[in-house]
């Protein structure tokens, strides 16, 4: 192309990005951590064969203790429930003082929400691996654990809820002489029920399926029995427990997410 | 949003909304009646915090630091996991969030399988998928790569998908009106403009998946996961002090960083 000289000039030059040598960089550091986790794509590809023989076992899914399994379900929907209850619990009562115009000091909103961030920093599996260790099997250290995790989140919502709420109301109760609790009681939580209830819902529904993978770890619920059947190579048992939680999951999500748009 | 339920008090009546009060009956029954289910009651509650406090004078142990270099290698290991995972499921959401979107999709069949593909994949958590890859390639990172690989799948896609169906549909025609085909349509109009959703969506699911990754190692999936199983089983507090704190750091610091680094890139 012949260069025409007063022309090239006004057009401003094209701006230098970097961003593809950021994305090669990206792909290195990838293609490193394939080889160091010993990830090898060909061994994927040829094995590919035995991969779609093994999942054709989940084919024929045995419904025969179908009655065991739902009831199994009910216990993990039960699990999630209470654990969710403890959740609920705990977050009503720290709430208040986390949320940064009711708290009564400076020191009071630091401490709960150092708290709730440590509830919150605690992945639920990890808690109930150590409360399966101190407490033994069963269901108890499940339900700890989701209200330990969840009061975390739990708290952390409500309180900025409770934020959000337009401060004269908070003002008018303060003028007629409420003390902290009384603001709370009439002002913070009237204020902040709808949010709470469907914040509260999304946390049930958060909880039943994470208490569905709780027995993978001793803690109760179908995960325990999904665990044993696909160590004793039972497939179709374990296609009709994953079915069972599958469809539960998805009418569930559906039923929350109904419940949540009413209240709202 | 139309028929939302009331629950200004007080009525008129001078008593609670119903709503309010069948809600709070129904659930105070649920809750009695399942707490027999859940082996639940006021005294075993109590008992078991004694035993938690019993339990926590394991952790006054000195850590073993011998351990140290191991647990840095199992954390990047787990860091390691989400990204390829992400990435993985970057390539193969794209296209099905295209198929996914309302305003993407070439007709309205593909689209409806595309949504229930991506729904019934999102539904079961990530440690089932990591259980069944466990049992099919055997122990290692792999199969949790591949489980976290096809729950972003479920998720990204249907993000990516809901980004998509809110882009300006005058640049869109504007596209077309040049001449642009189907594909240079979503190419050169669409994705451009989905893309800082795109890249939020993305960071945000990196950190959801660092954090799943994590706990995947319980059912033998690689990362920090199976170091923690394991020194439980063999009670190494002198171990599981390290890895716990280390858990709790990296998730702290996950919850410093993201929201910095989100603001900063977008």
């Amino acid at each position: 192309m012949p260069p025409k000289e007063q022309g090239a000039s006004l057009i401003p030059k094209k701006p230098q990005s970097r961003l593809w040598l950021w994305v090669a960089l990206y792909f290195g550091l990838l293609w490193w951590i394939a080889v160091r986790l010993d990830i090898t794509f060909e061994n994927l590809l040829t094995s590919y064969p035995d991969l779609i023989e093994y999942l054709s076992r989940y084919g024929h899914p045995d419904f025969s203790d179908l009655h065991k399994y739902l009831g199994l379900m009910g216990q993990t929907i039960a699990l999630a429930l209470w654990g969710t209850f403890l959740a609920f619990i705990a977050a009503l009562i720290l709430a208040p003082f986390a949320a940064r115009n009711l708290s009564p000091s400076k020191w009071c909103y630091r401490t709960s929400r150092e708290i709730l961030n440590f509830m919150r920093a605690m992945p639920d599996l990890v808690l109930t691996i150590l409360f399966v260790a101190a407490l033994g099997l069963g269901p108890l250290p499940g339900v700890l654990a989701l209200g330990v995790h969840t009061a975390g989140f739990l708290g952390k919502f409500f309180s900025e809820s409770m934020e959000r709420v337009e401060p004269g109301i908070y003002e008018g109760l303060a003028s007629t002489g409420a003390g902290f609790m009384q603001v709370v009681a009439f002002g913070g939580w009237p204020s902040v029920l709808r949010e709470v209830a469907g914040q509260t819902l999304y946390i049930f529904d958060r909880n039943v399926r994470m208490a569905s993978v709780l027995g993978l770890v001793g803690a109760g619920g179908i995960g325990m029995a999904l665990h044993v059947s696909l160590q004793l190579f039972e497939y179709r048992q374990a296609s009709a427990l994953i079915l069972v939680i599958l469809a539960t999951l998805i009418a569930l999500d559906y039923a929350s997410g109904w419940l949540r748009r009413k209240i709202a | 949003m139309t028929s939302s339920i009331s629950l200004r008090w007080p009525t008129r009546r001078g008593l609670p909304p119903l709503p309010f009060v069948v809600g709070i009956a129904a659930l105070l029954a649920a809750l009695s009646f399942s707490a027999r289910v859940v082996e639940l009651d006021l005294g075993k509650l109590a008992h078991s915090f004694v035993q938690l406090f019993v339990f926590a004078g394991n952790f006054f142990v000195t850590p073993d630091w011998a351990y140290l270099p191991d647990l840095f290698a199992r954390m990047a290991e787990t860091v390691g996991m989400a990204l390829l995972a992400t990435t993985i499921a970057l390539f193969a959401s794209v296209p099905l969030a295209v198929l996914a979107a309302r305003n993407a999709t070439p007709n309205i069949f593909v689209y409806r399988v595309a949504r229930d593909f991506l729904s019934v994949v999102r539904a079961l958590p990530e440690l089932v998928w990591a259980l069944v890859f466990v049992s099919a390639v055997g122990l290692g990172p792999l199969p949790g790569v591949m489980a976290l690989s096809v729950v972003t799948i479920g998720f990204m896609g249907k993000l990516f998908a809901e980004s998509i169906e809110v882009v300006d549909r005058k640049a869109v025609e504007g596209v077309k009106v040049v001449g642009a085909r189907w594909f240079q349509l979503r190419i050169f109009a669409m994705l451009p403009q989905a893309m800082p959703d795109l890249i939020g969506t993305t960071m945000y699911i990196i950190d959801h998946n660092i954090r799943a990754a994590a706990i995947l190692g319980i059912v033998g999936a690689g990362g920090i996961g199976f170091d923690m199983i394991e020194s439980m089983h063999l009670f190494r507090f002198a171990r599981l002090i390290l890895i716990t704190a280390s858990i709790y750091v990296l998730v702290s610091l996950l919850d410093h960083i993201s929201p910095w680094l989100r603001e900063k890139v977008i």
